[in-house]
């Protein structure tokens, strides 16, 4: 009975041991290392991993790993990948060709192509020109500098070249070189909320954008104001007014001071005010609605 | 009560299953079904036989001029994307080498002991001595390595052959790196060997890899290309084949030799840069598969395409043209009698129902061809089956007019009546 025991342990064991993935690194691209083994070694092309073994990526790094020689998987954004967690890519691909002629056809004939003369947006993107160390995105002046202290703001752009990816990176004002924050963002904005935990009030902070895969040397001001700091200036405005003033005009007299001294941020929550108090008024309601247009809020 | 409704319902059903039935069938075996898809065929062969290049101004015809259905299936449909990688096949990308670096690249991959190693470039002249003679003397000491050479063929009918671009007379080995087609055109076939005037047999490239590594594999190979091109069959993209440049190879060494040990190592140019097109070709697995684009394999991937169908022996077949030909015939009976149908008994809903019917019947046939080329790797020409098919509903009004003149002229028994609708 122990004999049989043992066998039936010893054979568990060996399925289990033959079970482990082998992989392959079957290229790379960037600064790509490896632990196998409690040692760390520089990706090599061709080079066998273990089942425990570990994938570092730098920034911008990306590689393919070939798993028991039949299924191949990707990583490419920065980190470290325990391929021991990922057994469930090494399963063959399974792709069926029916089902997704199905799928095609469908979304074929009830897609909406649009045509260049009715979608300016999907079409004016292809530029008929060389780039000369210009970079493909523009950001409009106004958000060269902005002051924050807090609200839902996004700092937007705008690109010259069709992409759907962007690199955005906020910098200190110690080091610019490497950035203290980044974040591949699918949209031409970004919400200043995503990376405040990134940054300290009081202090000024520089962003670019750029598409993937390229850089953008002009970076731009972002100061972040502690709330005392802003409300302290908030007050100063408020001040300034005529002592007639309603509520609503106050509210559209300081979001257009706001906006002036490039609180953006804030500026948008009063003009969102005065039109709430007031409104009948179309002055009120253009302004916002342009201010919604101009600065992306949707 | 409930007995009755259970008797009712099987008999309802019944009744439209036969009035469906009917829809298809009750014209099928009229001789007016029978003659107007003969006269449809009549039609494409006439029009086929004109002299004329009437599609010079017709642009459908010559957009679809290299359009092949099939190609739908890699670039929209994931076909050969888990292909699991050819582990026989290692590329190594040659870049911009010159000819020192070059002998230095094929020296440093032969002592890993691949068992044959490939070079898809040639070699016009002479260029710096000292290099030239570096490369004649790796030539000389690889007896494992096939070089590449060009036909250039002359004479009227284009049968003699001089083999050029085989400057380094010291390899082993010479292939042609030729493909008889035209350079903008989809690489779908290659011809694995040439014969010229004299019944000289040329070996191409890929063929004397394959005849190198396995002979099991060339032979047939050698079965099925005699005489005849051999269509490609392309089962992995660039990056499902292991690609070495010259960095990576200059890291290697011994402890690195299982990955070439005993392998098909192909030496070429690559190129991932969507804009440089050198040695780029046009192929099945374009992500545009129809309208303008760039080509988008280097030529040594088509090689080890080539190499990978004849190793693991899975090439395409082809259904001979009478079977196309049958399949158009039936495919053009049916949708005859479907037709002359509604043209005789709902003349009011013919259109609309010929119309659905042809955009059904592309989608169902162009399934259908991407199935059997998907699951059996049968590649069934069916653009005579949807020529046919838009061309039965014009063909109906010739032949109603045809019927009706036969009828009064011998008393030809027909459907059709004059003002019938």
């Amino acid at each position: 009975m122990k004999k049989l025991q043992f066998f039936i342990l010893f054979t568990m064991i060996a399925g289990m041991l033959h079970a482990q993935n082998t992989y392959m690194l079957y290229s790379y691209k960037g600064n790509v290392s490896v632990v196998d083994n409690n040692t760390t070694t520089a990706a090599k092309l061709g080079k066998t991993l273990s089942a425990n073994a570990i994938v570092k990526l730098g920034n911008g790094a990306s590689v393919t790993l070939l798993c028991n020689q039949a299924a191949m998987f990707s990583f490419s954004k920065a980190g470290s990948y325990k391929l021991s967690s990922y057994t469930d890519l090494c399963k063959p691909g399974k792709n069926s060709v029916s089902a997704n002629y199905v799928k095609y056809v469908w979304a074929q004939m009830t897609k909406d192509h649009g045509s260049p003369g009715s979608n300016r947006k999907a079409y004016m993107n292809t530029v008929g020109a060389v780039s000369r160390s210009i970079n493909n995105i523009w950001v409009d002046p106004r958000l060269d500098t902005v002051n924050y202290s807090t609200g839902a703001f996004p700092l937007s752009w705008k690109s010259y070249a069709s992409a759907d990816n962007f690199d955005f990176k906020l910098f200190s004002s110690d080091n610019l070189t490497t950035p203290i924050f980044q974040k591949e963002v699918h949209k031409k904005k970004i919400p200043i909320k995503d990376f405040t935990s990134a940054m300290k009030p009081g202090n000024t902070y520089y962003w670019s954008a750029a598409i993937k895969g390229e850089n953008n040397e002009e970076l731009k001001v972002l100061h972040y104001y502690s709330d005392d700091d802003f409300q302290k200036f908030e007050k100063k405005l408020k001040a300034q007014g005529p002592e007639s003033e309603t509520e609503a005009q106050q509210a559209y007299r300081l979001a257009f001071m706001l906006e002036d001294a490039h609180f953006l941020s804030e500026a948008f929550k009063y003009y969102q005010k005065a039109d709430e108090l007031d409104k009948d008024n179309v002055l009120y309601r253009n302004t916002l609605m342009s201010f919604r247009k101009d600065y992306e809020l949707k | 009560m409930s007995t009755d409704n259970h008797q009712h319902e099987p008999e309802s059903k019944k009744k439209e299953k036969k009035k469906f039935h009917r829809h298809l069938t009750k014209y099928l075996t009229e001789r007016d079904t029978v003659f107007a898809t003969i006269w449809v065929f009549i039609f494409i062969f006439v029009l086929g036989s004109i002299p004329l290049n009437l599609g010079v101004i017709n642009p459908i015809k010559l957009s679809l001029k290299d359009f092949d259905s099939n190609d739908m299936s890699y670039s929209k449909l994931g076909k050969a994307k888990t292909t699991p990688p050819d582990s026989n096949i290692v590329v190594v990308n040659i870049g911009t080498i010159d000819r020192e670096g070059l002998a230095m690249m094929i020296d440093k991959v032969a002592s890993y002991h691949p068992k044959v190693m490939a070079l898809d470039a040639y070699f016009s002249g002479p260029r710096d001595p000292a290099q030239d003679s570096i490369l004649r003397e790796t030539f000389a000491k690889n007896p494992n390595l096939i070089a590449a050479s060009i036909l250039q063929l002359s004479g009227k009918e284009g049968d003699t052959a001089v083999e050029r671009g085989n400057y380094f007379k010291t390899a082993h080995q010479f292939a042609y790196v030729n493909f008889f087609q035209d350079s903008i055109s989809t690489f779908r076939a290659f011809e694995p060997f040439y014969e010229d005037y004299a019944k000289k047999k040329y070996t191409s490239f890929s063929a004397a890899v394959v005849k190198a590594y396995n002979p099991e594999a060339y032979e047939l190979l050698e079965k099925k290309g005699h005489h005849h091109k051999v269509l490609i069959n392309y089962s992995r993209h660039p990056s499902q084949y292991l690609t070495v440049d010259f960095d990576n190879l200059m890291m290697m060494n011994e402890s690195d030799s299982a990955i070439f040990a005993h392998k098909i190592v192909l030496f070429g140019y690559v190129n991932n840069d969507p804009n440089d097109i050198t040695d780029k070709k046009f192929t099945p697995m374009n992500k545009k598969f129809y309208g303008k684009s760039v080509p988008d394999m280097n030529g040594i991937y088509i090689h080890a395409n080539i190499i990978s169908m004849a190793l693991e022996k899975n090439y395409i077949k082809k259904l001979p043209s009478w079977v196309n030909l049958l399949i158009a015939i039936i495919i053009c009976w049916f949708h005859m009698s479907f037709f002359i149908h509604y043209y005789l008994e709902s003349h009011i809903w013919f259109h609309l129902a010929a119309k659905l019917a042809q955009v059904a019947s592309a989608i169902f046939f162009v399934w259908l061809g991407i199935y059997l080329y998907d699951k059996y790797r049968l590649k069934v020409d069916l653009k005579l089956s949807l020529i046919v098919i838009v061309m039965a509903v014009d063909v109906i009004y010739f032949y109603e007019a045809w019927a009706v003149w036969m009828h009064r002229k011998f008393k030809y028994r027909t459907v059709f009546k004059p003002h019938n609708h």
